[in-house]
Formats: structure tokens, sequence, C-alpha cells
């Protein structure tokens, strides 16, 4: 499966992807802002590719732009039981792996077509996040599409959660979706 | 006002930042300033001064004050 849009493309990740994504993934410039900082051996990956092909509650992504690998995208079911086709939320989760990318407009670009995806086409009614309390960068990145902070984490140290609503959401990125689609 | 006067006071003017603060080595994330509601007035901004239409391919690889020179220089901008 592909998604295209906003200069970039989605690929649905594939065997031949997994080792590439694997590094990224072990690499502390990425693995710092994940809730999981564990290495992640090859039969981890293996296991963790053979699993998701059965799951219809996620799906993975490789980003690419202008044809170049520069990152992951991914979505799962907030709820458990639920398949992406009935969501009512879903969880996205984005990482750049390409340093020229990671602190660039583009960044965006994923996440505006997952989002649309989400809301479009799988038909869900909020996006869901658990953000690192220290990672400002990706509270900023969210408080521009629209996301807010849940109430019940704001007195948790660790980590914040984060909601996005559709109608948010549509209004936030007008501009944004302009600016990447020219 | 010189071109560079002008990118000086386009870039000043979107970010919200001092004159003095639009070196080349400035960079899109690099200050707080400097972020996606910025970048989008910096764009208005920058095709509004130079009477240029930027396209998207431009619109990403501005992520610099340095950047921002050479992909005006394609539009026939001088500095």
């Amino acid at each position: 499966m592909e998604l295209s849009g906003y200069q970039v493309v989605l690929h649905e990740v594939t065997q031949s992807d997994i080792e590439l994504i694997r590094q990224w993934r072990n690499d502390p410039n990425v693995s710092q802002y994940m809730l999981c900082q564990d290495i992640i051996s090859q039969k981890q990956q293996l296991a963790w590719f053979k699993n998701i092909q059965l799951d219809t509650s996620q799906q993975h992504f490789v980003i690419h732009y202008k044809g170049l690998p520069i990152g992951v995208a991914n979505i799962r079911t907030c709820y458990q039981g639920e398949s992406l086709n009935t969501a009512r939320a879903i969880e996205p989760g984005l990482y750049i792996a390409n340093d020229k990318y990671r602190n660039n407009i583009l960044a965006f670009a994923p996440t505006l077509l997952l989002n649309d995806y989400c809301f479009e086409q799988l038909g869900c009614q909020e996006l869901k996040a658990i953000v690192k309390a220290d990672n400002t960068a990706a509270l900023n990145y969210n408080a521009k599409l629209g996301y807010q902070i849940e109430k019940s984490t704001e007195n948790q140290a660790d980590v914040i959660a984060i909601t996005l609503h559709k109608n948010d959401y549509q209004q936030r990125t007008v501009q944004l979706k302009a600016l990447l689609s020219r | 006002m010189s071109t560079k006067q002008q990118l000086q006071s386009a870039f000043s003017e979107s970010l919200g930042i001092e004159p003095t603060q639009v070196i080349d080595s400035l960079s899109y994330n690099s200050i707080a300033e400097w972020d996606s509601t910025a970048h989008m007035i910096l764009i208005a901004e920058l095709e509004n001064e130079f009477k240029v239409m930027l396209d998207t391919d431009d619109i990403i690889d501005m992520s610099s004050v340095a950047k921002a020179k050479e992909i005006l220089a394609k539009y026939n901008v001088e500095f």
C-alpha cells in the first residue's frame, strides 16, 4: 500500500526495509526520543515484522522524499480489539532519520499525509499520542497540528498525553498544506 | 534598500527577531522564533519583497539564511 501527497510517499514496510529501519531506530539520534530505548536485534526486528503482517491494528510505512527513504511513520489503534478500519482513536508515530530533513518544514509532510489517511479514509475521530515531557520539539510540532494536552497527564513528570480532533486539525493545517502542495 | 537589506528585513519582520540576528548560519528551528508558522510568514514575505513565486522544493530547501540567498539567486536576485 502507498500513500502520496505533500511531496512525500509513504510505502508500507516490506522485508527489504527492515534492516534499514532497525539501524535507524537504534541510532541514538532517533532512540533518545522514543519511550523504549532498548537496542533492537536483527532477530527481534524480524519477529516484529512477522507480527505486524498479521496485525490489523497497526500499519508501518517508510517515508520517501524524491525517491530517498528518510524516515518511518506508523499508526496503531488506541483501544484493544479494534482494527484500524473501525478504530475510534488512532495513535500515529513518526521519526525522520535523515539529519537534513529532521529540522525542516518537510517533517510535517508525512504527518499531514498520515493524518489525512486516518481522518478521511479510516474515518477515525481522534488521534492520540504520548510524548516524552522533555521532547519540546515534538510538543511544539504537534501543537502546530492542533493537538491539545490531556488534562489527565498534566501532573505527570515523564510523559504528556495529547489528542487531536479532526476539526482542530483541519483548521490548523490549511496554510501548511497549501505550502507543501504547490 | 539593497537586496541584502530587503532580505534582512524580511527575516527580521517574519521571525520577530533583531536584524543583527539575521546571519547566514541562522537556520529553521535553530531558534524558537523560526518555527513552521514563522516559516510560512517568511515565505510570503520573501515572495512579496522580491516579487517571486517559490516552488515547494525551494520552500523545503529554505532551511537557513544562506540557503535563502542561494534560492533567490535562482530567481535572479543578486546579493
